[in-house]
């Protein structure tokens, strides 16, 4: 079995395999999976974090035999996705434990976690949404979204105690971290993208104001963040938060959730983008709107950066669709660059092309998923 | 009037008392020569106030002494030295005030260090020995600022209430700064 899965049918032939070992050891335990798995298809074999840990790892929907509880069941065979839900695992651990935490966050309920020949399993229980979050009224999902995201600011480790613990666990990310990671998207973008000179241009001047204001990412580092927090990661249920993904957990600039959620929003509801960064303007210091540009800018990077590595793994439609989406994020990058909004006009013409270009199994795997 | 605030808790960092001595130091430096000394690296300025931050990246021995000499250094020329609970500031602040002979008022404006300070031996000894030396405890703490929330009115009735409640508060501290009561 090859290393790198790039392509999709290497990715299903994985899938098939990992499968016919994976559902009897499954049976034995005491759970069952779906006939249809939504997270194996689509887009799913181009998916690979850009700078959290990551590895391959089957993503599945079950049921106990007994009793029929919905749940969730990460597998991993390969040594980076055996590290990966290891990683998450030892997060949760850790997160219960911080005695700095002030508040708590809510995670499912890990059922299983176990090791079975050459697979790493963890099973826990499916927090079902009452309904997609994006579906929701914008006032509710600004009321969620801010605590959410003011709940990850309620750990910061600053003592020479907190940092032994942290740097143990969830990693941390400093300013220079930022300045150099950002310098290094730019870098390969350009090399991968020779004659995009507008996004160079672009990446140039947001390379710029993260060297030069990087004294205020500092300042608004050492906080406990979520580095992908979007709806797809959390879910709603009797007015309370569950985190999904704990291995995206890190100690960095305390900004760097909210941008990567803000941006999120940009596509998915300009309104409630406008709203949170409303909110920060009218509450928080001049400091701290900066901080958040800035980490949005950093993000967007990111992002063009993730979709310029799909480019040659992905072909016919596909191919299309994601250079649609570097030309949209960096489009997103540009307004942000200016302390504007994107306009309405090219977030319609991105979404009907990408709703034309996206394949039946993508679309099916994106219902209710945000 | 010269100043001193000393704290352990300072904007970014989060909890109290750190927004209420943010706003303290805004309000104080108005009238007043203000100099913020606390915990952290890269404190959110107040225009008018100097900072003195002391790092938190190293051991605790460490920190404790470079937090005492930096208050001593501020608090020497100063008239009034105002310290915020919390053995970490407690104890530099009881050694200040005994060694330069200013006056220390101490405000009790973190509840978690003050019950933590009723439950250990080595706490509650630092925590009387700062009482000790204090001319005034105070243990009032104005409101906070309300939030503005989009698709919310603005609270205007809370804003006014929230600006009351630090004008008695800066008039109270104003006198015991002056007369000592």
């Amino acid at each position: 079995m090859e290393h790198n899965i790039n392509n999709k049918d290497a990715w299903e032939r994985y899938c098939t395999h990992e499968l016919a070992e994976i559902l009897p050891i499954l049976e034995e335990l005491g759970f069952v999976a779906d006939k249809e798995q939504p997270h194996l298809g689509g887009e799913r074999y181009l998916m690979q974090a850009v700078t959290t840990e990551s590895g391959k790892k089957l993503i599945l929907l079950g049921r106990e035999k007994d009793g029929n509880k919905r749940v969730v069941i990460k597998v991993a065979s390969d040594p980076h996705g055996v590290r990966e839900l290891l990683h998450e695992q030892v997060c949760r651990e850790t997160l219960a434990k911080m005695n700095f935490a002030y508040d708590v966050f809510l995670s499912p309920r890990m059922m299983i976690f176990t090791k079975r020949g050459r697979f790493s399993i963890a099973i826990q229980e499916f927090i079902a949404n009452d309904r997609p979050f994006i579906e929701r009224p914008l006032p509710e999902q600004f009321s969620f979204a801010l605590k959410a995201l003011k709940a990850q600011e309620g750990a910061r480790a600053t003592t020479y105690g907190h940092r032994r613990l942290i740097k143990r666990t969830f990693g941390e990310k400093t300013a220079s971290d930022y300045v150099r990671t950002f310098a290094n998207f730019k870098t390969h973008i350009s090399q991968e993208l020779p004659k995009e000179k507008e996004l160079h241009a672009i990446l140039e001047e947001g390379a710029l104001l993260l060297r030069a204001e990087s004294e205020i990412i500092e300042q608004y580092s050492g906080f406990l963040t979520h580095t992908d927090f979007v709806p797809h990661n959390f879910r709603i249920a009797d007015d309370h938060i569950y985190l999904l993904d704990h291995s995206s957990i890190r100690f960095g600039n305390k900004h760097e959730g909210w941008a990567r959620f803000i941006n999120f929003m940009a596509l998915y509801n300009p309104e409630l983008e406008h709203a949170l960064v409303q909110y920060v303007r009218d509450n928080k210091t001049e400091e701290e709107l900066h901080s958040l540009t800035l980490m949005r800018v950093y993000r967007l990077g990111e992002l063009i950066y993730y979709y310029t590595n799909t480019l040659a793994k992905s072909s016919g439609d596909l191919l299309l669709l994601n250079r649609a989406r570097i030309n949209f994020w960096s489009e997103v990058l540009r307004a942000t660059l200016r302390n504007e909004r994107v306009s309405p006009e090219i977030i319609q013409g991105y979404t009907k092309m990408r709703d034309t270009l996206r394949d039946a199994k993508e679309k099916e795997r994106q219902q209710g998923l945000h | 009037m010269k100043i001193v605030i000393a704290t352990p808790l300072y904007p970014p960092d989060i909890g109290d008392p750190a927004p209420y001595v943010k706003e303290l130091a805004k309000r104080l430096a108005e009238n007043d020569e203000v100099t913020v000394v606390s915990y952290g690296r890269l404190p959110e300025k107040v225009f008018g106030a100097s900072f003195v931050s002391i790092e938190k990246r190293h051991p605790l021995p460490l920190r404790l002494l470079r937090f005492t000499i930096a208050l001593f250094r501020a608090t020497r020329k100063a008239d009034v030295l105002y310290a915020e609970n919390g053995a970490s500031v407690e104890l530099p602040a009881g050694i200040v005030a005994l060694l330069t002979k200013k006056p220390l008022v101490l405000h009790i404006g973190d509840k978690v260090a003050q019950d933590k300070a009723e439950s250990g031996v080595l706490l509650r000894s630092i925590h009387t020995f700062a009482h000790g030396r204090a001319r005034k405890v105070i243990q009032i703490i104005p409101k906070t600022r309300p939030e503005i929330l989009p698709f919310t009115k603005r609270p205007d009735a809370e804003f006014d209430a929230y600006e009351r409640s630090w004008n008695t508060h800066i008039h109270e501290l104003e006198e015991i700064f002056t007369h000592g009561t």
